[in-house]
């Protein structure tokens, strides 16, 4: 599974994309996990600690457009972006 | 409690008799208003009961200091400011931060308003609790950080905090900004006012002691705030700021181009802040920030190959009107833009969004396309420069653009203003509002005009698919964002640490509680933001405000999304009605505190 990294994510990855052996469809918190475990530098500025959720504002959209919702799993097909939008001042 | 704690002195200066008068505050006004934008608006609607001309001596500015400046709350040096906007004709309260906001109370003062016209340029000089009235002719033509040097060197005084505004104010362009600190109040033309005013600077010398009523309190929680404030929820801002957005957005197809007639931006990349950052061997990055906050998110950015002075700001909204929404792909063009509007003082979300517009114009036939040496067409970044300075110099077809796209359209005719991105005369940022149904509303509602960070409501549309929402949880939205955003601002405190906190209401309440020494809760914070909306309505209603005035610019209604993953969605009009219609009710129902108090 291919996931696209913006921002805080990706300053600390150091790269646009990672790869993670996902094959199938997985949900939120298992692939927040193998997240965490592929790049440990995104625990503790964009995944919490515990690995099974994401600190704020900091959200997953699918495709860049769809948030996942509770329950829900998502494959490669998807392309889930980890992203944030800051504003304000 | 022994009463109101901290700076309560209200300095009325008037212009044209060259008069100033100092009166003490009472304790009802800062449980009424917290401070801050709850203060000057309270001050704008005892002084403007009916309307008025924004750049006649009768339109009051007012400076109103955040309750907790000049104490040991961080990401807290801030104030308010706010007049009648000569963009939109309605109340415009902006936001600025620094030394300046510290040092306004620590002259004693929790506001000062400033009336009347004087008749040459003029400098106000308070020092402690004197006023002086100081001749500006000298100063006339300076830049605000030139006019800062200028002021500095002449009292031999490095410690002098100054507020001013440069070239594009003195000249009434509609989107002046004011400037303290390297900070501006930037949207709406606040700087235009002080120009009619010929109102060049106010320098204040303070060193009074801010005391607060609670110093553990204060201490401990301000050291909570602060620690958060160093951790992840803050990160972006430290390591990135604000421009990480344009990656985002373009990801997202939600990043307005070329006027809105695009929602991707095929250069997008080539001017992407974090680029610069990333081709270290190129550019310089500095660092910048408020005095006394721990974020310090100001991002700066220059070619190593130039002057170091001249590095620019890289704020998301800045890039975004210079770059996509001009279809200019040239880094070095947009940070030299937005260094531009700095020396000029001028907004730059209506300055880029001004040029933008004409570009489109100019596309259709309807302004001259080759007017400044170059090109006036999408993806010309070399008559971005040219452009701001016909527009801070008002010459040319710069003082058509000098008065904002909707003053601009209306001159034109022949349909200029399908081109007009604004909203009750205040130009859109750099979000795209067809694909964000709660904060098209939001926007639509707001009594400043087309301003995002007044109803921030855009993350909540990004957590919930559109078609998982109803009207009734949108419109709640819509009005908790404005409500929460008028407590913030208030308060005042900087929205880069809006995640810091766990229950903001009820924290907030302690810490103002603890700063300020009279009594507040969560409830009584909510009610104290709320009066403060309703006060900003009533204001904007004896200004001519009418409900058909809260819309949106047409294209967005009658042109969809060109490009994308949102392709083809638009605002249904009924659609957005029936919202409007929804959060109308709510704000009716909802406790009327102000009608209460005033009862």
């Amino acid at each position: 599974m291919t996931v696209e990294l913006f921002g805080m994510s990706r300053a600390l990855a150091g790269r646009p994309t990672i790869d993670l052996p996902i094959d199938g469809a997985i949900d939120y918190a298992g692939f927040l996990r193998a997240l965490a475990e592929a790049v440990p530098a995104l625990v503790p500025q964009v995944i919490a600690s515990s690995h099974d959720a994401l600190v704020e504002p900091n959200l997953i959209l699918l495709d860049g457009r769809r948030a996942v919702r509770d329950g829900e799993r998502f494959s490669a097909d998807d392309r889930p972006c980890v992203l944030f939008l800051a504003s304000g001042g | 409690m022994a009463g109101y704690v901290g700076p309560r002195g209200l300095l009325e200066i008037d212009l044209t008799a060259r008069t100033a008068q100092r009166s003490e505050l009472p304790d009802a006004v800062f449980a009424d208003t917290l401070g801050g934008v709850g203060l000057a608006v309270r001050l704008i609607d005892e002084r403007v009961r009916g309307p008025l001309d924004p750049l006649g001596p009768s339109n009051p500015i007012v400076f109103a200091a955040g309750p907790f400046a000049s104490t040991p709350v961080p990401a807290a040096n801030k104030h308010a400011l706010a007049t009648i906007s000569p963009l939109t004709g309605l109340l415009n309260e902006g936001l600025s931060s620094s030394h300046f906001s510290a040092v306004l109370r620590r002259c004693g003062l929790a506001a000062i308003v400033i009336t009347g016209e004087a008749d040459a340029w003029t400098t106000i000089a308070i020092d402690g609790d004197r006023v002086r009235f100081e001749d500006a002719a000298a100063l006339a033509g300076l830049s605000a950080h030139e006019t800062t040097k200028a002021l500095r060197d002449r009292a031999g005084d490095r410690s002098l905090r100054v507020c001013a505004i440069g070239p594009a104010g003195e000249r009434g362009v509609r989107y002046a900004s004011v400037e303290n600190d390297g900070r501006q109040a930037g949207r709406g033309g606040t700087g235009a006012v002080f120009g009619a005013k010929r109102l060049k600077a106010i320098v204040l010398r303070g060193r009074g002691e801010v005391q607060v009523a609670d110093r553990a309190a204060t201490a401990a929680l301000s050291a909570t705030l602060r620690e958060r404030a160093l951790g992840p929820k803050t990160a972006k801002y430290r390591v990135l700021g604000t421009g990480a957005n344009l990656r985002v957005l373009q990801r997202m197809g939600q990043l307005p181009t070329r006027n809105f007639t695009a929602a991707t931006f095929a250069g997008a990349e080539n001017v992407t802040p974090e680029r610069a950052r990333e081709s270290s061997g190129s550019y310089l990055e500095l660092r910048a920030g408020c005095a006394g906050c721990p974020v310090q998110c100001e991002h700066l950015y220059v070619r190593k190959d130039r002057d170091k002075r001249s590095a620019a700001a890289s704020e998301y909204e800045s890039v975004w009107a210079f770059g996509p929404n001009c279809g200019v792909d040239d880094l070095d063009a947009v940070l030299d833009a937005i260094g531009r509007c700095d020396e000029f003082g001028l907004d730059t979300i209506s300055a880029g969004s001004t040029i933008a517009f004409a570009m489109e114009c100019a596309e259709h036939g309807l302004l001259p396309r080759d007017v400044f040496g170059t090109p006036l067409a999408f993806g010309n970044g070399a008559v971005l420069l040219p452009a701001i300075d016909a527009i801070a110099s008002r010459r040319g077809l710069g003082d058509l653009l000098a008065d904002g796209v909707r003053a601009a359209a209306a001159r034109i005719g022949s349909g200029a203003e399908r081109f007009a991105m604004h909203a009750k005369g205040l130009e859109l940022p750099g979000y795209e509002p067809r694909a964000l149904p709660t904060y098209a509303l939001g926007l639509s509602t707001c009594t400043r005009g087309a301003c995002h960070n007044r109803a921030a409501t855009y993350d909540r549309d990004l957590r919930d698919p559109v078609e998982d929402r109803r009207d009734d949880e949108r419109a709640r939205d819509a009005i908790l964002a404005e409500d929460r955003a008028v407590a913030w601002d208030s308060l005042v405190l900087c929205k880069f640490v809006r995640d810091c906190f766990e229950d903001f209401e009820a924290e907030a309440a302690a810490l103002w509680s603890a700063v300020c020494g009279l009594p507040l809760d969560g409830e009584a914070l909510r009610a104290s933001a709320q009066r403060t909306w309703e006060r900003k309505r009533a204001i904007n209603a004896r200004l001519g405000w009418v409900p058909s005035d809260d819309t949106l610019p047409s294209r967005l209604f009658a042109e969809p999304i060109a490009d994308g993953p949102h392709a083809g969605r638009s605002v249904d009009p009924a659609r957005l009605a029936a919202l409007q219609a929804t959060y109308e009710a709510q704000r009716r129902t909802a406790s009327s505190p102000l009608v209460a108090l005033e009862a």
